[in-house]
């Protein structure tokens, strides 16, 4: 497979044409896309949920979801042993990830397959069409990065209307079935790639650098108190991180049945840690804004060789107090190095 | 996955998000609404488990009848039919007055005006009240005397207009999380002023200019000693007193009284404090005070109130963005219900009982030939009436007297001596072991209605689930009750029916309507269906006309720390919890942070009394002792603790002083006096 | 866009085919075969699987142990598998599913998952000195490791035994702790922080960091294994470093409130290692410098 290949099956389309591609793909797929609730917040869901809204960027709450939502069943259980889970019918076919949400998806699928693979969160993903959408379509008419080949298939807009590219073999076989429509030219593909390869840069040098500095150890303990002091413990840094992959694990009896459940958990909580007997290895306030940065920023680097922040800035948008990845970076590097 | 879009249940802040329910219809996570005025795609913790506790096994989902001492499940139309006879018998025997209906801060402004209609017009008694007696009734009482209204009289979003904040009495970030995060963010980012008054080391305090540590109770002495500095310094806005007040020349005389030498000895702070606290406050272009149950639960609880609001007149704080007297309510809906005349003395909008021609109105559109005339019995003095026989039945609807109000053994025995209680509620609580009846609720997520948030903005609150089990929603079981009395006149479709009777009635409300507050929320006064809302009150003119300065002197608490009980026992809530826990305790995350009763000790009184963090630990006062786990910390000052009253196994309300305001009859859960031992 | 695009559209495809296994949080019935008593709060579960066999767990690895409705939990193996076809558990009633474990009668049956975590590194351990040094609860998971060395003596040289337990009512399999006393191929000695006025007691009173001094170690010859509560770890390494033990030398096991016992739920976490599927049993070295680990 090459780039021509991916090229020729290359469509440009109208929203609204993308809309009805989308319709006929839920016969097949379990369609996710996204969507303008009832007070205008977008989010994703499916196309009777509200109006179609591709433009406007990173959906405000992690795309992750849909293969890792806030609350999921790990099993129930009757008097006779345990149930099997429901199979999926019909693979998800979800739209709406940025070139971040996709890099996001695509170390929460290397964190879940590893060691232990994860099979309640493969229930969904497996088979799971990913769809980006990039160009012309951001927040306040800025340019999203196209993703590339992070995904299944594409949607670059160029300000009016949807390049649809197929990546791997079931994205252009689903942009394939678009054959009717005027394909595009070339020269506009290149136009927008230059345009996305073009974008600063700068938010990425900033991680870096606050990477370094807590490789290095260079930054003390006075620093997460002050952060620490402005923490409400809200815990929304974490609900809304797609990187963030902890859980906590419940059980409900309802009717007889034994539900057992994980859901969301936060590091920013004193309880994560807290062992049965009181003992908290991360008692202390500092300790835990602390842990959440280093986590994404030196710790993962040093598990999986890789900065596990894609600097999406939903915890920056969803933090009441102002002390997301992005502004504790600012920060940090502000005062202990250099860009 | 649905999403519905709703108001959370927990404080007053009224931030709205999308409750998720999954193919079974179970409730399996929350999102931010990223358009609502105050969440902007934020919430706090609770916020985030909001959705937790509703599918809890726990539910009530069957109503129950008292056999043979046993409460046994019975089916709907029994239970209905039991409560509209008794009550009427017991109603018949003893007189109207002889029952009293405790309405609910939890409920919708539908169920509420429900709850003061069913007492009113179908039982003919104003013993009608809810538990905003123990919040903020001072603040209703305190207010409406200064300025003509008894609400916050800005919106959250002054909260970032202004350059100084007196925050008092209030933990802004752990029990109004997004305005504590406006505070936070204004100080940190714009330089804005901010003096934390409080005895407890708050996270505020961390971040402000100047934290004045009194001592529990001596509000009216500290504040009427910075308006002494301020009237000698010259620093009062001399034109906003002239043109907007009366009475200040006894605010004059009564501050005199209080020169901050004498009030720091008061107080236990030093005479500087009060001089700097005085010069940044009335420096401030836009000064904000912002206080909550550190200044209302107090038997001074209205003097406090009062004091705030001549602050804020002296200084003419009041009437712009960015100033104002800001009483943060606790619950969701505690603005609505007080809205809604689940009060003892006034119809919907503060309409007065006494006075004739409301009663006319309300006559007519209830279509009842007669409506009671005088005061009835507030929460507390209701309790106090059933101790002593002269209340003899109790219709409970989403309160839990037995852990929220004071003196605990002094509840059990007045609801002990009651020959009838109802209670309707979502969950078995300390109170419906009480019960005579449980009549299942449906929780807010099964149920149309709206909630008033603090900042008076009237919120839809929409059905995301089914009914739990055979749970009915508080409005329905409401309206069965009266149609069981044979009362026609509380017939409705939808809860929207019974928000356009309110709006008819209640001209504060009389702008709002379902279409109208479909996805953004209107802030009352709001009096005609073009009326865009207010945001801040008392522009240009108070509801009153004039501003009335209300001086008042210190007056000490009730029980105050002697040798044999040392230490000041102060209550209230912690971040995690809410209330007495029903909900929370049921949320699984939440009530993994907070698992256990627990008391502040603070490390010098701890190391003295050999008392280890997460140790167990008896604190004792003159009416009982409770075991609790002991968190060492300097939040709490020497010689004080604090304790927060969610926990049925260690509760808070088993320790605290039923003394009350003696206006607003509110309790005086901040001051005690208490012993505390280890637990061997 | 160059070829990367293709080679990352690759991985997608390899990605689709869908795999039906839903095992990795389902635990599988065992009977509970006895309960003893060990102290007023700790007991002693002796389980086997449902079909017979062995579990397959070796000394230092933790079951994540069910009662469904309740929850899960962690629990440390303390038996050793060259004693048979069963596992068991000695587990102190401190939250909510540890209680519910304590209301357990023989024949109940019990969901586990697992074996979990990383062993003792008993193969590295042959032909050295082993200092064997637990406390409080820690004896669980030693007694594991503890009998294992027993039955293959042969492998190991001298053997020492170190416990403390916080007053002679908390002490963990007492007889089994008099047998190693006594025994001639252990050197085994147990101490306690205190001693209430009435109680009987025998050995030594004091921490247990004092019992290192006075042995005869040969630094270069010796492995260390540590198992006991958080405060523990930093004075009895303390005293090895003294002794001239490095940290190449010293196993620690450690403890943390695990949910998943697979590396996911991430309560755990030290560092960027997973104390269930990275320890729970380290070498001093792994951790040594990573803050909060010990």
């Amino acid at each position: 497979m090459c780039r021509k290949d991916t090229e020729r099956t290359m469509r440009l389309l109208t929203e609204r044409q993308l809309e009805a591609f989308l319709r006929s793909a839920e016969t097949d797929y379990d369609v996710r896309v996204p969507v303008a609730l009832r007070d205008g917040t977008r989010t994703l869901g499916r196309l009777d949920d509200g109006r179609l809204a591709l433009a406007g960027g990173a959906i405000p709450a992690k795309m992750t979801n849909v293969f890792f939502p806030q609350m999921d069943r790990l099993l129930t259980a009757g008097p006779d042993g345990p149930d099997i889970p429901k199979p999926v019918l019909r693979p998800l076919l979800v739209v709406g990830f940025t070139a971040q949400d996709a890099e996001c998806l695509e170390f929460i699928d290397r964190f879940y397959a590893e060691n232990y693979r994860d099979d309640v969160y493969f229930n969904r993903r497996d088979g799971a069409v990913i769809v980006c959408v990039s160009g012309r379509c951001g927040p306040q008419g800025r340019f999203l990065e196209i993703a590339g080949g992070k995904c299944d298939m594409e949607f670059i807009c160029d300000g009016q209307s949807y390049l649809v590219l197929g990546y791997s073999p079931v994205g252009k076989a689903l942009t394939e079935k678009l054959a009717a429509r005027q394909p595009a030219g070339t020269a506009t593909l290149t136009e927008l790639q230059k345009e996305s390869d073009s974008l600063a840069r700068e938010d990425s040098r900033l991680l870096q650098a606050a990477s370094r500095l807590l490789l290095e150890e260079k930054v003390p303990e006075e620093f997460w108190r002050s952060v620490s002091d402005r923490c409400i413990a809200c815990t929304s840094c974490n609900l809304v991180c797609p990187t963030c992959t902890c859980f906590d694990v419940f059980d409900r009896v309802v009717d007889g049945k034994v539900q057992r459940w994980r859901t969301w958990d936060s590091c920013q909580l004193d309880g994560f840690m807290r062992e049965a007997s009181g003992h908290n290895p991360m008692g202390l306030e500092h300790q835990r804004t602390r842990r959440r940065i280093h986590h994404k920023l030196a710790a993962d680097p040093k598990r999986w060789g890789q900065l596990t922040c894609m600097l999406c800035g939903r915890c920056d948008d969803a933090c009441p107090t102002g002390i997301g990845v992005k502004a504790v970076c600012r920060e940090m590097v502000s005062k202990y190095g250099s860009v | 996955m649905k999403r519905v879009l709703t108001t959370c249940p927990y404080c007053g802040i009224g931030c709205m998000f999308y409750l998720l329910v999954d193919g079974d219809g179970i409730l399996v996570g929350v999102e931010p609404s990223t358009q609502h005025v105050v969440s902007k795609g934020q919430l706090c913790v609770k916020g985030w488990n909001a959705h937790h506790f509703v599918n809890h096994p726990d539910r009530l989902t069957l109503p129950m009848i008292r056999r043979n001492g046993q409460l046994e499940s019975t089916c709907w139309d029994e239970a209905l039919d039991l409560v509209a006879t008794r009550l009427k018998e017991i109603q018949a025997a003893n007189g109207s007055d002889s029952v009293a209906f405790f309405s609910s801060a939890k409920t919708t402004n539908e169920e509420n005006y429900l709850m003061m209609k069913l007492a009113r017009a179908v039982f003919k008694t104003n013993n009608v009240d809810h538990c905003a007696r123990l919040c903020h009734s001072s603040t209703v009482i305190g207010l409406a005397a200064a300025f003509g209204s008894g609400a916050m009289t800005n919106s959250i979003s002054c909260v970032e207009q202004a350059d100084c904040y007196l925050v008092t009495g209030s933990n802004t970030t752990e029990q109004h999380p997004l305005i504590g995060s406006r505070i936070i963010n204004n100080v940190v980012n714009n330089g804005a002023r901010l003096i934390v008054a409080d005895n407890r080391k708050i996270r505020l305090s961390r971040l402000a200019d100047i934290h004045v540590r009194w001592k529990n109770g001596t509000d009216v002495a500290f504040l009427n000693s910075v308006m002494n500095v301020i009237i000698a310094e010259g620093l009062e806005d001399t034109e906003f007193v002239r043109d907007r007040t009366e009475n200040y020349e006894q605010l004059k005389r009564t501050v005199a009284d209080y020169p901050p030498e004498r009030a720091a000895e008061i107080c236990g702070i030093t005479p500087r404090e009060i001089v700097q606290v005085s010069r940044i406050f009335a420096a401030a272009e836009r000064a904000m005070i912002v206080y909550a149950m550190g200044i209302t639960q107090h038997t001074h609880g209205v003097d406090n109130v009062k004091t705030c609001a001549n602050l804020a007149m002296l200084t003419g704080n009041i009437g712009r963005p960015g100033t104002g007297v800001n009483p943060l309510r606790g619950q969701n809906n505690v603005q609505g219900a007080c809205d809604m005349g689940a009060l003892p003395d006034v119809y919907s909008g503060y309409q007065k009982v006494a006075e004739p021609a409301i009663r006319a109105k309300f006559k007519k559109a209830w279509a009842v030939k007669y409506l009671p005339d005088g005061a009835g019995h507030a929460v507390t003095t209701a309790i106090d009436a059933a101790a002593e026989g002269r209340l003899k039945a109790l219709y409970i609807m989403g309160e839990n007297p037995m852990m929220s109000d004071p003196d605990q053994n002094h509840v059990r025995k007045a609801i002990e001596r009651l020959e009838f209680v109802v209670v309707q509620d979502i969950f078995p609580t300390p109170t419906t072991r009480y019960a005579d009846i449980i009549l299942p609720a449906g929780s807010y997520a099964e149920k149309d209605g709206t909630f008033t948030s603090t900042e008076r903005r009237v919120q839809r609150v929409r059905k995301a689930i089914e009914p739990v089990g055979q749970s009915r929603s508080d409005w329905q079981i409401l309206c069965d009750v009266a149609v069981k009395c044979g009362y026609g006149g509380m017939k409705y479709s939808s809860p929207e029916d019974v928000m356009d009777e309110i709006a008819a009635l209640t001209p504060i409300y009389g702008g709002i309507s379902y279409d109208r507050i479909d996805r953004v929320g209107l802030q009352w006064p709001c009096p005609d269906k073009n009326h865009s809302g207010t945001a801040v009150m008392h522009a240009g003119k108070f509801a009153r006309g004039l501003g009335m300065f209300s001086p008042a002197r210190y007056r000490p608490s009730a029980e105050l720390p002697d040798s044999r009980y040392p230490f000041l026992l102060s209550t209230g809530r912690c971040y995690f919890h809410f209330h007495t826990g029903t909900m929370t305790r049921r949320s699984r995350l939440l009530d993994r942070e907070e698992p256990f009763p627990f008391v502040e000790v603070n490390p010098a009184d701890a190391a003295e009394l050999r008392i280890q963090n997460r140790n167990w630990v008896y604190v004792a006062t003159r009416r009982a002792e409770v075991k609790a786990m002991a968190h060492v910390t300097d939040v709490v000052g020497k010689g004080v603790l604090f304790m927060p009253f969610h926990f049925e196994e260690g509760p808070a309300n088993l320790l605290t002083n039923n003394a009350l305001d003696p206006v607003a009859k509110i309790p005086e859960y901040k001051v005690c006096a208490a012993k505390i031992r280890s637990a061997p | 866009m160059d070829n990367s695009i293709d080679r990352a559209a690759d991985r997608f495809a390899e990605r689709l085919g869908v795999i039906d296994k839903h095992t990795l949080y389902r635990p599988f019935n065992c009977t509970l075969r006895s309960v003893r008593d060990l102290t007023p709060s700790e007991k002693m579960f002796r389980l086997a699987k449902l079909e017979g066999g062995p579990f397959g767990h070796r000394p230092g690895q933790f079951m994540q142990v069910s009662v469904l409705g309740i929850g899960e939990a962690p629990i440390s193996v303390s038996s050793s598998p060259t004693r048979g076809d069963y596992l068991e558990l000695g587990v102190r009633a401190a939250g909510t599913l540890t209680s519910a474990l304590h209301r357990l009668k023989p024949g109940d049956e019990i969901g586990l998952r697992g074996p979990f975590g990383t062993h003792f590194p008993t193969d590295e351990m042959k032909g050295r000195d082993l200092l064997l040094i637990s406390g409080g609860c820690g004896l669980a998971p030693m007694r594991a490791l503890i009998q294992y060395v027993e039955d293959r003596r042969g492998d190991f040289r001298k053997v020492t035994i170190l416990y403390g337990a916080k007053s002679p009512d908390d002490v963990l399999y007492k007889d089994e702790l008099r047998g190693w006393r006594n025994s001639k191929i252990f050197e085994c000695q147990v101490t306690v922080d205190r001693v209430p006025g009435g109680t009987c007691w025998d050995a030594n009173v004091g921490m247990i960091t004092k019992l290192i001094p006075p042995l005869q170690i040969r630094p270069d010859d010796t492995t260390a294994v540590i198992v006991g509560p958080p405060i523990m770890y930093k004075f009895v390494i303390e005293e090895l470093c003294a002794k001239g033990l490095n940290a190449g030398n010293i196993v620690v096991s450690l403890e943390r409130h695990m949910k998943c016992g697979v590396g996911k739920c991430g309560h755990c976490t030290i560092d960027h290692l997973y104390c269930c599927i990275d320890g729970p049993v380290f070498r001093l070295d792994q951790v040594a410098n990573l803050k909060g680990a010990i």
